[in-house]
């Protein structure tokens, strides 16, 4: 994947050029909006921006902006030290595809990198997801495992949808409080761990692969 | 040179405007006065001159000149205010009270004048009188002239004129008093908020104005500004204790992190202890850090602001319903009972973030301290009073009378829970949040002992009615 990381923290901006290139990304740098820009509008096609919000020259909102108002679509995570719920708010009307607040776990920020990238593809309307055995109906609200039908809850099925969709990547605890139950608060006890492990008692429970994995330090992963 | 500071104040320099105003205003009233007595005077003047020539004439008439002699002789002798004058064709005089005709080149038409007569007073000075007059040509070619000495009548009119003036003084130097008065009341309550502003300005936030029960716009302007000094005492002190609390908050987790990273690197570089987990220990400390610094900066911010950001209305039993859809598996994991009863229909107004975080606070506590066997419940209903009320009930230990007020401070943890994780910040948030609503938070005994259990806790997070 190729990823700009517009950034004016240079040792941060090193840390994740690092990390994500480890990871088997690309990355360009940009030390500060208006280069953020140039960089976006230059010859090279990036699949994610990772975006800080507060920099010298131009900040991340405006270039965020800009780039939309140019009819760039790229997905963009923004970066930001104000955690606050209304600057995440006004970080996502300005064009942001989601946000993270600093300080973050590496974990967490590829996690999102790469769920972001996954946007682009859903194009067209699904009606079906298919990771290797599993088998989801969007429309009939029905999941099966090697034929056999799974029962779950509204938010079960919300909950392996999510994970379906983004099949081999991991997503954090906090990702699923936040994209499946849409909730930004941080719990002290391990409510997702909780929901996690009654989804994976449903769909692994009696099959001899497990699919649902849980990714130390990071969080989960649907492995086909 | 400075003026003396009362002669500086705006209302007095009002008053100075309006006076100079009043004072235009009233000299051309005089001057209105001056031309209409004046006039007046000069025309009830004319009419006796008339009137006296009209009585010659018809002597003259009667008796042809000699008559006439004889009684402007007798008249002029006589206390009537009237000047005569008897000529001869070519303006010799015949007779009359004064020497030579004051009109000039006259022509046989009636004709006026003004002018001046001079007389002696019984001190022997001189004096001029202002005269006017008419003269005619009798038929006979004889020139009579009759005037009058006009200055009984300017006297009069200077006489009014000199009242106006007097008048006009008097109100100046009373408008002037009053303007003064006035002005001190003004400037002295004028100065009552000044003094305010300046101490404030030096740094004295206790500052406050006087009210003094008027109600006019002084006092209004002194409440208003006394009411606007609260506010932002209670904001500075909100930000001061922030500041403070955050300092205090994070500097003993950092001082222990600290401390287990030394130990740590002492411990590797002596060749005991293992990098690996001294590092990944180091990195949950961090995150503990981390936590508690999110949590202190929402509480700090929300003490600060005083209001919960983005607030709009929502069904309290939907996000009620939320909270239970995502504990209720974490008690059944944990062997708790878990209910939830939610009443319909209800509106309430705040930051749904804001107060999810809220219940999640205290959801987390109760799955903590309730042991396994052990219920939750969570309620939302409307109170009597409008209120919209969650509770949360649990069968834990609950906290005794005298605790409960303190468990709600930062960082209080009380003995027997010293041993499960937490900051000790969960509660505060909890009531730094009801409190940015309007709300509070309610801290009471659960439903009571029943064995072993109990007597649990209840805590209640009421928001105001939404209006």
């Amino acid at each position: 994947m190729r990823i700009l990381i517009v950034e004016d923290d240079l040792e941060a901006a090193e840390v994740m050029d690092r990390g994500l290139t480890e990871a088997g990304h690309e990355c360009t740098r940009a030390a500060d909006g208006e280069d953020g820009l140039a960089a976006a509008r230059g010859p090279g096609e990036f699949d994610v921006m990772i975006v800080d919000r507060m920099m010298p020259r131009m900040d991340g909102v405006t270039m965020v902006q800009t780039i939309r108002r140019e009819g760039d679509q790229t997905p963009v995570l923004f970066l930001s030290a104000l955690g606050e719920i209304n600057d995440r708010v006004e970080g996502l009307k300005a064009g942001g595809d989601d946000y993270l607040v600093k300080p973050y776990a590496f974990a967490e920020l590829i996690a999102r990198v790469e769920a972001l990238s996954r946007r682009r593809e859903t194009g067209s309307v699904q009606t079906r997801l298919r990771v290797g055995e599993l088998e989801m109906d969007l429309i009939g609200r029905a999941v099966h495992r090697q034929g056999k039908e799974i029962d779950l809850q509204p938010r079960e099925f919300q909950l392996l949808e999510f994970m379906m969709r983004h099949a081999g990547q991991s997503v954090t605890r906090t990702m699923l409080l936040e994209k499946v139950w849409e909730y930004h608060f941080d719990p002290q006890t391990n409510v997702i761990d909780v929901h996690i492990s009654r989804l994976r008692s449903k769909i692994d429970k009696g099959f001899d692969k497990p699919m649902l994995q849980t990714v130390r330090g990071a969080g989960y992963r649907l492995d086909p | 040179m400075r003026l003396p500071r009362l002669f500086r104040t705006t209302p007095f320099r009002l008053t100075l405007l309006f006076l100079a105003l009043f004072a235009a205003a009233a000299s051309a009233f005089l001057a209105y006065i001056y031309l209409a007595t004046a006039g007046e005077a000069t025309r009830r003047t004319d009419e006796d001159i008339g009137r006296e020539m009209r009585a010659l004439m018809a002597a003259y008439e009667r008796g042809g000149v000699n008559v006439l002699n004889q009684s402007l002789i007798e008249r002029a002798a006589s206390e009537r205010p009237f000047l005569y004058l008897l000529m001869t064709k070519d303006g010799k005089q015949i007779s009359g009270s004064i020497a030579e005709s004051p009109v000039e080149d006259f022509n046989g038409a009636p004709a006026r004048a003004s002018f001046s007569v001079t007389d002696i007073d019984v001190n022997g000075r001189a004096r001029k009188h202002p005269a006017r007059g008419f003269q005619e040509q009798l038929r006979g070619g004889e020139i009579l002239f009759v005037g009058a000495d006009v200055s009984d009548d300017q006297a009069y009119v200077l006489k009014i004129i000199r009242a106006l003036w007097g008048a006009g003084a008097l109100v100046i130097v009373l408008g002037l008093l009053g303007g003064l008065l006035v002005s001190r009341n003004v400037s002295r309550s004028m100065a009552g908020l000044a003094d305010v502003v300046t101490a404030v300005r030096n740094g004295d936030l206790e500052a406050r104005a006087d009210v003094r029960g008027t109600r006019d716009e002084f006092d209004e302007l002194a409440a208003g500004l006394n009411e606007m000094l609260d506010r932002l005492e209670r904001s500075m002190a909100g930000h001061r204790h922030a500041g403070d609390a955050i300092a205090h908050d994070l500097r003993s987790p950092l001082t222990r992190l600290r401390a287990r990273l030394e130990t740590a690197y002492l411990d590797v570089e002596a060749g005991k202890g293992n990098a690996e987990e001294a590092l990944g220990q180091a990195l949950e400390d961090t995150d503990g850090v981390l936590k508690t610094f999110g949590a202190v900066l929402s509480i700090a911010r929300l003490q600060a602001a005083g209001q919960a950001p983005d607030q709009a209305m929502f069904d309290p039993a939907e996000l009620g319903g939320d909270m239970a859809e995502l504990y209720e598996p974490v008690c059944e994991d944990k062997g708790l009972d878990f209910a939830a009863e939610f009443a319909a229909d209800l509106q309430v107004r705040g930051n749904r973030e804001f107060l999810a975080q809220a219940l999640a606070n205290i959801l987390d506590n109760a799955v903590k301290y309730t042991p396994a066997g052990g219920a939750i419940m969570l309620r939302v209903r409307r109170r009597s009073s409008g209120e919209v009320e969650y509770s949360i009930t649990d069968t834990g230990p609950g906290v005794p009378d005298e605790d409960r007020e303190r468990v709600v401070e930062r960082f209080v943890r009380l003995e027997n829970s010293r041993s499960e994780p937490g900051s000790g910040l969960g509660l505060s948030l909890v009531a730094a949040v009801a409190e940015a609503h309007g709300g509070r938070l309610e801290l009471a005994e659960g439903p009571g002992k029943v064995g072993e259990m109990g007597p649990g806790l209840r805590v209640a997070l009421i928001l105001p009615r939404a209006a």
